[in-house]
């Protein structure tokens, strides 16, 4: 993509990749659900998770897959919270730039 | 490099974060490793690309620095759009050498990126610190003589100020005990007690505006030196806006 991902819609988009599950996601599935919509590399992901879990947008908790723990993210109603004001955000961002666009500039 | 390799390179180089947030950081990466399986081993190592630039962004969070992808790779839209290659530029920015056999804009590329790598700052406190004791202890005769003449000077200031006080001080006492005197005169000569208590009171009042101007003027001195002074001792480490 040639659009920069800035930190506030990484987090948006992560967010809302983890709410998409009711049970809780995990890492590397996240990882590849986020890789498909915006290009990031792998190493990028980790950082905002750990954030999010820090700010109490997200909570993790381990369950046993395969014979060993895996560690599961999930949104929290703070993170529900934040992922709404996101989602408000970013329709404003878009109408005012698809005025720009396509409404042509009316000086 | 395989994965065991890479997660043990991993948590050497996050050995000095605390261990709640290494151990955090392993798990995930031990989980990604695991969850992508051992066919796309391979594959997400690549994308990973290095132990070091996997810790670099993990400590670059926590610490709230900048991290700086471009550092590791180029995953720019230029290199998307095919007008520059990762690898000429990755080959640009580590060994300049490989780019002067090449066209003008790979050494461009080459030298920019070089350049930019210079443009990080290169001191420390530390090393600075280390370099102001090293030029003390060889330059001692000299930078004792002037420790002794700076420390002089601020004595000689502190006390011609504090003697300031003491001296006002001692004019409202002299003025106080004039006044005793004369009144103690009183009954054997009036007149002559009364002109000696007159002086002893302006006296007095004297003294007293001057303690009190000078106490003032200490209370602004000496705070503004002490200031003045730390600033001189900070200046070397943290520039001139403290």
């Amino acid at each position: 993509m040639v659009f920069n991902t800035g930190a506030a819609l990484l987090d948006a988009i992560v967010l809302a990749v983890v709410s998409r599950e009711d049970e809780g996601t995990y890492g590397y599935k996240i990882t590849q659900d986020v890789r498909r919509v915006i290009d990031v590399s792998e190493s990028t992901l980790y950082p905002v998770l750990r954030r999010l879990q820090k700010d109490e947008c997200l909570e993790v908790y381990d369950r046993q897959f395969d014979g060993r723990n895996r560690r599961y993210y999930k949104v929290t109603s703070r993170g529900m919270a934040q992922l709404g004001l996101y989602k408000s955000e970013w329709k404003i961002y878009i109408q005012k730039i698809n005025e720009i666009f396509e409404g042509g500039v009316t000086a | 490099m395989n994965r065991i390799e890479f997660m043990a390179e991993l948590e050497r180089l996050l050995a000095d974060m605390p261990e709640e947030e290494r151990q955090a950081a392993v798990q995930y990466y031990a989980d990604y490793f695991a969850d992508a399986g051992e066919a796309n081993e391979a594959e997400v190592i690549r994308e990973l690309g290095s132990p070091e630039k996997a810790a670099q962004s993990i400590k670059a969070d926590y610490y709230g620095t900048e991290f700086n992808e471009s550092e590791y790779e180029h995953k720019d839209y230029m290199e998307k759009y095919g007008q520059r290659s990762s690898n000429e530029r990755a080959g640009g920015r580590t060994d300049s050498g490989t780019g002067s056999g090449q066209g003008g804009t790979e050494n461009g590329a080459g030298s920019a990126a070089g350049g930019k790598e210079n443009d990080r700052p290169w001191t420390s406190n530390t090393l600075k610190l280390i370099l102001i004791i090293a030029i003390a202890v060889v330059l001692w005769p000299v930078t004792l003589g002037i420790a002794i003449t700076v420390f002089g000077i601020a004595a000689a200031v502190v006390c011609f100020f504090a003697v300031l006080v003491i001296a006002a001080v001692s004019i409202m006492i002299a003025g106080g005990v004039t006044v005793i005197v004369g009144l103690a005169f009183a009954i054997a000569v009036p007149p002559a007690a009364l002109v000696t208590a007159g002086i002893g009171i302006l006296l007095f009042v004297l003294g007293l505006i001057a303690t009190v101007g000078t106490v003032k003027l200490c209370i602004i001195v000496y705070p503004a030196m002490l200031r003045g002074f730390v600033n001189l001792c900070r200046r070397p480490f943290y520039g001139k806006a403290v």
